[in-house]
């Protein structure tokens, strides 16, 4: 890979300058010594994976965050961003994916928010002129619309254009956008653009984060890709292919293996899903799973992986398609399909998957209950008894099938959630995020885990943003892109650059 | 670049029907099977018994437009009302009585916004937390006893008329228009919507949401000792009891006129209306001689029944 060196800036001196910015968070390097340059009226793109430090720039940039390490530069000269107010006075402003609007606040409000022209009496506001005033902001970047409209009328594109005026009245001249198309129409998308071609003409600089292939080659002037925190390259566009842009992305380094037993032959079709698609945005998904398969399901953060997986489970609706369990049709309810033997093992396991202030034991009983007691009567010893077997089983570390579950650790935590299910009697489990805030050595643990589960019979649908992970245990995998399936991966082309290929915005 | 702005303005008249179709309802029922309701007495009766509920509902509105609640209302007028009455009784002088009262209230007020914004106590916690507190200090300051024998001048209060009008419906009508001009037309106002709408908005605007959420609750509290002299005055006396569930009808009119307990949308006018129709209900019932048990129940289906409303509407 090239170095930063031979890139030649567009101007002579950068507007803004970061050098070895760093960032740390308990047990994450979010970003490692990160240097990074924007030059007067350029598109910068900002590439990476899901972690690959692409926000913890972003909000380093803007003030959120304060950065462990590291200078800043504005034209040449050395200034300090530690709040957002500083990066304010810079030009610095940020076009968040949530918008920083207020819903019931007409748009001359939204846009000079804390700002307000003062009007006659103390406390007032001039209404006259913050009308004007808006209608300039918005005639700057071609925006026709009367400003008294209340934001909660607007649409997306029309909320992000006064996100965009709002920017601009604050005197921006670096503008942040977090994938700003993410939401947008292809109209809209098209309006967007010229937008920003109008702000590039007017000396702006745009610091763009995105996952379209598309957009990086038609917007960009410069690409900075990042990957674990760090600065891998900086290229212009001319200069690369797509393929190579995949390559910089890809290739995380692998702290250890992952044990994996895979069978010679995959037993029979537990899950087989047609044509399923849900109002959440998933469409046309079909996805067969069999037992003693652990099966990837991968693609960025968005791309409607979980919404797959609630919408199997029965929590979301399903506006069409078929899903067979078992033999069976199944529709409808979560509890009907926890009973049929599908498990959700949810991202959020504090919320979704525990009562983190009962016991180790009542939460390992709590979805079993209906088949340990069919009477209805709780029976403390038989229920101790299973609990017991489980932690053994399972061995998860705690003192005792007493204690809180809250204060385990994350891995031994999410094997509570499995030993839930496990005694719930699951074929089916669903993981989201299995690894997510746990740490290495318990990920092989878990990784074991499963295994052991899917070589007794059971099977496993696994979505996780770690493709590294995805390579090592998975006997296969769907890889995902704007709610559809965009391919399927057999085990020998199950390789970091062939997922994010597919996930990306491009052939 | 042109977009179409195809988006229907704003445009408060589509809001009235809600509360305004019940009020209707309820002036017609009870017009039709309550005998004497619909004289200019009476009329006039439950226009000057709401002014009471009208100075809590408006800040309630506020409160509320911040996604929070003040339980204490009620129990802080009581101790205001009380105040009032032993301040005045002591002094000879109405308005060292309304000074006792609005700076007790707001002192309540004060420290459930610093519980809310500082301490970060759900509102509901907080306020429940004082309305014990003022519950409990109304029943040391009083010892337990009605405090009769104040001043005429706090009793011509709510008796005496201006230009014709009441004054306690001349001192609504100040009220409101001052909270209108207040959330309408100030900074402060504009930064009421942006609490409850999306506070981030206003931290990025270098403004801090933890002392407007202060000021709104403090406003409230201020606005329930301006209620207690109402109260006192009405009924000649402190009275330790005096205004014991006031906050259930002012949340219940902020509900029925239509402010949303969700992303910062408040609608004062219909806050006034949402008064008046508890306060058409509460009377029209005492026509017809209901029991005052069968009162609380009644406004309890009012809010169902106007958000029940509200709610076909907007789906339609």
């Amino acid at each position: 890979m090239s170095s930063a060196s031979t890139i030649e800036a567009p101007s002579p001196a950068p507007l803004l300058e970061l050098r070895g910015i760093s960032k740390e968070f308990p047990g994450v390097k979010a970003l490692d010594d990160v240097s990074f340059a924007v030059f007067p009226g350029e598109v910068h793109m900002l590439l990476g994976e899901n972690g690959a430090g692409k926000s913890s720039l972003m909000k380093v940039l803007c003030g959120a965050y304060r950065a462990d390490a590291g200078e800043f530069y504005y034209k040449g000269d050395k200034v300090a961003i530690a709040s957002t107010a500083d990066a304010q006075k810079l030009g610095i402003a940020v076009i968040f994916q949530e918008f920083s609007l207020v819903p019931h606040l007409d748009i001359a409000q939204n846009i000079f928010l804390g700002r307000e022209p003062k009007g006659r009496i103390p406390g007032t506001i001039d209404r006259r002129k913050i009308l004007a005033d808006a209608k300039r902001v918005l005639d700057t970047i071609g925006f026709d619309i009367d400003p008294s409209t209340t934001v909660d009328k607007l649409g997306v594109a029309q909320q992000q254009m006064v996100e965009i005026a709002k920017a601009i009245s604050q005197n921006a001249r670096i503008l942040v956008m977090d994938e700003p198309t993410a939401a947008l129409s292809d109209r809209e998308t098209d309006l967007l653009f010229a937008l920003i071609a109008r702000l590039k003409a007017d000396g702006v600089s745009i610091v763009y984060i995105s996952h379209r292939m598309a957009e990086v080659f038609a917007l960009g002037d410069r690409i900075t890709v990042l990957r674990d925190g760090r600065r891998i390259d900086g290229v212009r566009p001319a200069d690369v292919t797509p393929d190579q842009l995949v390559r910089m992305m890809v290739g995380r380094t692998v702290d250890m293996s992952y044990p994996r037993n895979f069978a010679d032959k995959p037993g029979e079709v537990l899950l087989s899903v047609k044509g399923l698609t849900s109002p959440t945005g998933i469409s046309d998904i079909d996805i067969e799973v069999r037992r003693g398969e652990i099966v990837g399901l991968c693609g960025l953060v968005g791309s409607g992986r979980s919404e797959v997986a609630r919408a199997i489970f029965g929590a979301d609706p399903v506006t069409s398609g078929e899903i067979v369990f078992d033999g069976k049709t199944i529709s409808g309810e979560p509890d009907v399909a926890a009973r049929r033997g599908i498990a959700l093992i949810p991202e959020s396991r504090k919320s979704e998957g525990l009562a983190l202030l009962r016991s180790v034991g009542d939460n390992l009983v709590v979805s079993a209950l209906r088949k340990l007691f069919p009477s209805g009567l709780f029976d403390q010893r038989s229920a101790q008894r299973t609990s017991d077997s489980l932690i053994r089983q399972l061995r998860i570390a705690t003192p005792s099938a007493r204690q809180a579950v809250g204060l385990l650790s994350g891995g031994n935590q999410q094997k509570v959630v499995i030993g839930k299910w496990l005694a719930a009697g699951a074929k089916l489990f669903i993981f989201d995020e299995p690894t997510r805030g746990i740490d290495i050595g318990a990920k092989s643990e878990i990784f074991a885990l499963i295994d052991r589960l899917v070589a007794e019979g059971a099977a496993a649908l696994m979505i996780s943003s770690e493709q590294v992970e995805i390579c090592h245990v998975c006997d296969r995998a769907y890889v995902m892109r704007e709610g559809r399936i965009a391919g399927h991966l057999a085990r020998a082309e199950l390789t970091e650059e062939n997922i994010v290929r597919l996930g990306m915005h491009h052939a | 670049m042109r977009e179409a702005a195809v988006v229907s303005q704003p445009n408060p008249l589509q809001r009235i029907p809600g509360v305004a179709i019940v009020l209707v309802l309820l002036i017609a029922l009870f017009g039709a099977i309550a005998p004497g309701f619909l004289s200019v007495a009476n009329l006039s009766n439950v226009l000057v018994q709401s002014t009471i509920l009208t100075m809590l509902a408006l800040p309630m509105t506020l409160i509320i437009m911040t996604e929070g609640l003040d339980l204490s209302m009620g129990a802080v007028l009581t101790l205001t009302s009380l105040c009032v009455a032993i301040v005045s009784l002591a002094t000879k002088s109405m308005l060292l009585g309304l000074a006792a009262g609005v700076l007790v209230g707001a002192a309540f007020g004060t420290v459930n916004g610093w519980l809310v914004a500082i301490l970060g106590i759900p509102p509901f916690v907080a306020t429940l937390g004082t309305l014990g507190m003022a519950q409990g200090l109304s029943l040391i300051v009083s010892d337990g006893q009605s405090v009769v024998g104040i001043p005429h001048s706090v009793r011509d209060i709510y008796s005496s008329t201006l230009l014709g009008v009441p004054v306690p419906i001349v001192m609504a009508l100040v009220t409101y228009a001052a909270f209108h001009a207040l959330l309408y037309h100030t900074r402060f106002g504009t930064y009421i919507f942006a609490l409850g709408g999306n506070p981030e908005a206003l931290r990025y605007a270098g403004l801090s949401p933890n002392r407007l959420l202060i000021a709104v609750y403090a406003i409230g509290g201020t606005m329930a000792g301006v209620a207690g002299l109402l109260m006192t005055a009405r009924m000649n006396s402190g009275h330790p009891t005096a205004g014991l569930g006031l906050e259930f009808d002012a949340i219940a009119a902020v509900a029925v006129g239509g402010t949303s307990f969700e992303r910062g949308n408040g609608w004062l006018l219909g806050t006034v209306l949402g008064v008046i129709a508890v306060g058409v209900l509460r009377n029209g019932l005492n026509l017809i001689s209901l029991p005052s048990s069968v009162q609380v129940a009644s406004v309890g289906v009012l809010v169902i029944v106007a958000l029940f409303l509200d709610g076909i509407r907007s789906r339609a």
